[in-house]
């Protein structure tokens, strides 16, 4: 697993960027904003779910990503979640989701990627409107991924936000699965 | 088969048209026929070509300009409006893919499969149909490629966003010498390989 930088034992650990245009990041103490998320179900059905209704009287990890099939997102955070599943769950927390701005067959297709994956759920916030709210985007056009997530993870109980590990742009310090099992 | 066949000749920009109940809104298709693809777009358009992250960045994140895709070159070029979705992965793309040695009994010089995604999303999407060697994928990520010949179009209903056509054409030394686009982006009857073969 990476080696996280050192720092304080703050439980929101938010390095600074740019400030967004409309929303500040999504911060401890807030309530996480609501939103539509997509994806496919078992039955290959499209879905469209409100975050609200995922999280709500729950424990909830969502963590997010810059773009499906790019390597940190692909080899190292979103696999320290699906190792870690178990040990989350057995800590409390009902479950995981991840959300990236991708739509919901690149998000089918890339959690495919993932055969032992048995908790992660694969999301698609296909036009950035939920990362938006977030206050986490990331203008990537210059890698040729346009408007993206910045990497974060959030723990949140009841859609309090009690942990808010947000990277400042798509490097992996804080937002890892070791980091936040620790707040746990 | 020529009725199926859309082939664009110059209409009225003003009123729009409907085709088959489609409208085409805004503006009538841009690139048609006779259209010069390098010279109808802006300077500031380019394609990024499929590509895994760690070739992003040892190539700097380098964009392909239209006039290395096109000029001097015979070209089939086909659109699709995304990767990893049913009609693009199960029928669009094989169709492609198993006539190339058809296209090269007629001295095509490249198969261009492009889509409104990021260049990693199209590597990985064509690496997982096995396709590469045949086709060359390039990514339109903001949509502006697209957006210039016309061929943009909203499928925000399927969650997708502003994506663009089903199309296909033949371009010999960036001029369209044929394009088909079909009427509605499910449809899969003029775009494929079968036909564009009968039209070069």
């Amino acid at each position: 697993m990476e080696r996280v930088a050192n720092r304080s034992r703050s439980r929101s650990i938010i390095k600074k960027s740019a400030p967004s245009r409309d929303m500040a990041p999504i911060a401890v103490g807030n309530v996480i904003p609501d939103g539509t998320l997509s994806y496919f179900d078992d039955k290959d059905d499209l879905q469209s779910v409100s975050v609200h209704s995922l999280a709500a009287g729950k424990k909830v990890i969502l963590f997010g990503v810059p773009g499906a099939f790019t390597p940190t997102c692909s080899l190292k955070h979103v696999p320290g979640f699906i190792e870690r599943a178990e040990e989350l769950k057995s800590k409390g927390v009902d479950d995981i989701l991840l959300v990236s701005v991708n739509d919901p067959f690149v998000m089918k297709a890339w959690a495919k990627s993932y055969p032992e994956n048995k908790h992660v759920k694969f999301l698609a916030d296909g036009l950035a409107k939920y990362t938006h709210a977030l206050g986490l985007e990331l203008d990537l056009g210059d890698k040729g991924l346009g408007t993206r997530s910045r990497r974060f993870a959030l723990l949140l109980d009841d859609l309090k936000v009690k942990v808010a590990n947000i990277e400042s742009g798509g490097e992996f310090t804080v937002s890892s699965a070791e980091e936040i099992i620790k707040a746990l | 088969m020529a009725s199926t066949i859309l082939k664009r000749t110059s209409f009225s920009s003003s009123s729009g048209l409907r085709i088959g109940g489609v409208s085409l809104r805004y503006f009538a298709t841009k690139v048609e026929a006779g259209t010069d693809i390098v010279a109808a777009t802006p300077h500031n358009v380019s394609l990024q070509k499929a590509r895994s992250w760690d070739e992003g960045v040892s190539s700097n994140f380098s964009t392909t300009p239209l006039k290395d895709i096109f000029k001097d070159k015979r070209v089939v070029i086909f659109g699709l409006p995304g990767a990893y979705t049913g009609v693009c992965s199960q029928q669009h793309v094989p169709s492609y893919k198993n006539n190339i040695d058809k296209f090269r009994a007629e001295k095509v010089d490249s198969i261009i499969c492009v889509a409104v995604n990021d260049p990693y999303v199209m590597n990985a999407w064509a690496e997982k149909l096995q396709a590469k060697d045949a086709i060359e994928f390039y990514g339109d990520f903001d949509g502006s490629f697209h957006k210039s010949l016309g061929l943009e179009k909203d499928l925000s209903a399927a969650l997708l966003g502003p994506r663009s056509q089903r199309w296909s054409a033949f371009v010999v030394d960036g001029k369209v010498k044929v394009l088909n686009v079909e009427e509605n982006p499910s449809d899969f009857k003029v775009s494929g390989a079968e036909v564009i073969l009968k039209q070069i």
